[in-house]
């Protein structure tokens, strides 16, 4: 017997919250047969110590306050009942841990302050004390140890069930994402900030692993040994950037800073996960950079067009005065020729001024009803010619029911055209080869692709929406740049996809109403 | 010896860049119109503020102390039919600092296309003449 109590002192390499509760307390299997023997003889007590204990909570306001109607003062009485009848039911396993952790979870709900909770408990430990006195003498002794160190247990668990409802309590009213991990990195909190955030209820994530719930796959190789260093009290605080996988799937941009609480339990939060969902923020602070790097390169455009407009200006009178003294003298043609040359080479930087001024200050938008059918329709006459000769087949994949929005028919006839453009000459090199302009309908906006089938983009990540981007030899690199700017200005979003045999630029665009259909300030 | 049968319609060229403005005077010439220069808002004024008045003035937006809009709408105030072409390397300022209801004013934009003036040039004066 020595030699077994002295090895229940030693700490079993797994063991339970409620096995080490036992452990602590010296709550060993024969004060659980006993408890089990001395049920027969309390139970027709139950009731009584029940309407005991009701009355003794009566005396105190905030108590009463809890269970002041009769149904109530009944309910707690028969719930008071069971739990005796539990307390002395001679099996003590993890299925009563969870009971006890239930009625105290009840008990926070109800909203019992929880100094009553030992009243309860003294109240029920006085009573069945002197049920064992009275039952025998000799017998008492073990049996009062036994009820008291069961009574200890209950209230043990019990205090954790308030200790977790203050956490909860204190964590809700924070603007902030609070997650509670163990030390196992197991989810054991989630406030309502974090619950409304990620779209997952407490229940479903507890005892969950945070970084498989949370951390997105391609961000684990980075987190996951920022989360093991703060687990294993390395560092006491981590400030980290990281992305946060919803229940839906979606990622959002949280601001962690990682606590580390002094040593706990198996199931004691030893980690604070503190976040600040900082998505929108980002994308508001992008936008700004955005709109700032615009507005920059607007004013910068406007001088430049001076400065190059002018000196063109000369240059271009010049030339078509050698131009028209070349032709009365009848020179040799090369002379012609060059003159020919450097007058085509002016246009073509006249025309690449314009176009960066078409991008950097594009004039306001001028929205009509438009037709998404006609839209694409015409875009595909346009470039007929083109794709005719270049062997291209172009196919209209359309609903058919006609689609309205209210955009800016002529930039948008733009974007198609520099989109169906660029798919031709992407697939060109080869001959033949296809593409297929979409359009789908969604709730708020409409989805157009182009889609083609050629070697597709070099590098799949090259930026090629950013100005004087070009993988074309003769491009200006301003086309993609121009029409990611008309789209972004209709409130749109445009992305690309690419891999070689598939190419997809798709964009959207709201459908918007004429009365939303206001023109950003002209600039 | 050639009798002027009638006399060639006067344009007045206003443009600080001298090179470029003598040669377009020069152009002009050659396509049947008398013409003067001046470098600046303020030479024009005067010029404008004398007889006879020009057919037509071809002026530069940017100027010395009078920009190319003051220009042409002085040159309107004392002749009312007056052909007025603005040229400019940034027209969007130009059209917005145009009033709604102002009669035309041609705005150009540089690098001024010759041929497309001449043209612009010849129907202008032709309604004129007409009147």
């Amino acid at each position: 017997m020595r030699g077994g109590a002295a090895l229940a002192r030693i700490p079993p390499v797994t063991e339970t919250r409620f096995e080490e509760l036992k452990r602590s307390v010296r709550f060993e299997s024969v004060d659980a047969e006993r408890l089990g023997g001395f049920r027969a003889t309390a139970a027709p007590h139950f009731t009584r110590i029940a309407r005991e204990l009701s009355e003794r909570l009566r005396e105190h306001e905030e108590a009463h306050a809890v269970f002041s109607a009769e149904e109530q003062t009944e309910r707690l009485q028969r719930s008071m009942v069971r739990w005796m009848d539990r307390l002395l039911s001679g099996t003590y396993d993890e299925a009563y841990f969870e009971e006890m952790r239930i009625i105290g979870r009840v008990l926070v709900r109800v909203g019992l302050p929880q100094r009553y909770v030992f009243t309860a408990m003294a109240v029920l430990r006085a009573a069945l004390e002197d049920i064992a006195d009275d039952a025998s003498a000799d017998a008492a002794r073990p049996i009062r140890r036994a009820l008291s160190r069961m009574i200890d247990l209950d209230l043990a668990i019990m205090m954790e069930s308030y200790r977790e409802a203050l956490y909860d309590t204190v964590t809700d009213g924070s603007p902030n994402l609070v997650v509670g991990l163990d030390r196992q990195g197991d989810i054991r909190l989630l406030n309502q900030v974090a619950q409304s955030v990620t779209g997952y209820a407490r229940e479903e994530v507890f005892g969950s692993s945070f970084v498989e719930t949370f951390v997105p796959h391609d961000a684990r190789p980075k987190d996951a040994p920022i989360l093991d260093r703060i687990l294993e009290g390395g560092e006491q605080r981590i400030v980290e950037q990281s992305g946060l996988k919803t229940r839906s799937g979606k990622v959002r941009d949280v601001a962690w800073t990682f606590s580390r609480l002094a040593n706990g339990g198996p199931e004691d939060v030893v980690v604070f996960a503190v976040g600040a969902d900082v998505t929108d923020t980002l994308h508001a602070s992008r936008q700004l950079q955005q709109n700032e790097k615009l507005a920059a390169l607007g004013t910068l455009a406007a001088g430049l067009a001076h400065e190059i407009r002018n000196p063109l200006n000369g240059a271009q009178l010049h030339v078509s005065f050698l131009q028209r003294a070349l032709k009365a003298k009848l020179p040799e043609p090369d002379l012609v020729d060059a003159a020919n040359v450097v007058a085509a080479e002016i246009k073509r930087l006249a025309q690449l001024v314009s176009e960066f001024l078409d991008f950097a200050r594009p004039s306001a938008l001028a929205k009509k009803r438009i037709s998404i059918q006609a839209l694409l329709k015409r875009a595909l006459e346009v470039t007929a010619a083109e794709s005719a000769s270049a062997g291209v087949t172009i196919t209209l994949d359309l609903p058919p029911q006609e689609l309205f929005l209210f955009g800016d028919l002529a930039k948008l006839q733009q974007v198609m055209l520099n989109l169906v453009q660029n798919a031709v000459e992407a697939i060109t090199p080869a001959p033949g080869g296809n593409v297929i302009l979409r359009a789908r309908r969604h709730p708020r906006y409409v989805r157009i692709e182009v889609e083609d089938d050629g070697p597709g983009l070099p590098t799949p990540d090259a930026p090629v929406f950013d100005a004087f981007f070009s993988t074309k030899p003769a491009g200006t690199g301003l086309g993609l740049a121009i029409t990611h700017r008309i789209v972004t200005d209709h409130g749109g979003t445009i992305d690309v996809e690419s891999r070689p045999g598939r190419t997809s630029f798709s964009f959207t665009i709201p459908i918007g109403t004429d009365s939303t259909s206001i023109a950003p300030e002209s600039r | 010896m050639d009798a002027p049968l009638k006399p060639r319609p006067l344009v007045l060229v206003v443009d600080d860049d001298a090179r470029s403005a003598s040669l377009l005077a020069r152009l002009l010439h050659a396509d049947g119109y008398d013409t003067e220069v001046t470098r600046d808002g303020a030479a024009a004024l005067a010029r404008l503020a004398r007889q006879p008045s020009p057919h037509a003035v071809v002026t530069d937006f940017h100027l010395l102390h009078a920009d190319g809009l003051a220009v042409g709408r002085y040159a309107r105030f004392r002749r009312p039919d007056v052909a007025l072409f603005i040229v400019t390397g940034y027209p969007h300022a130009l059209t917005e600092a145009l009033e709604p209801l102002e009669a035309p004013i041609e705005v150009l934009t540089k690098p001024l296309d010759y041929a497309d003036l001449l043209t612009r040039l010849a129907t202008a004066v032709a309604a004129q003449v007409a009147r």
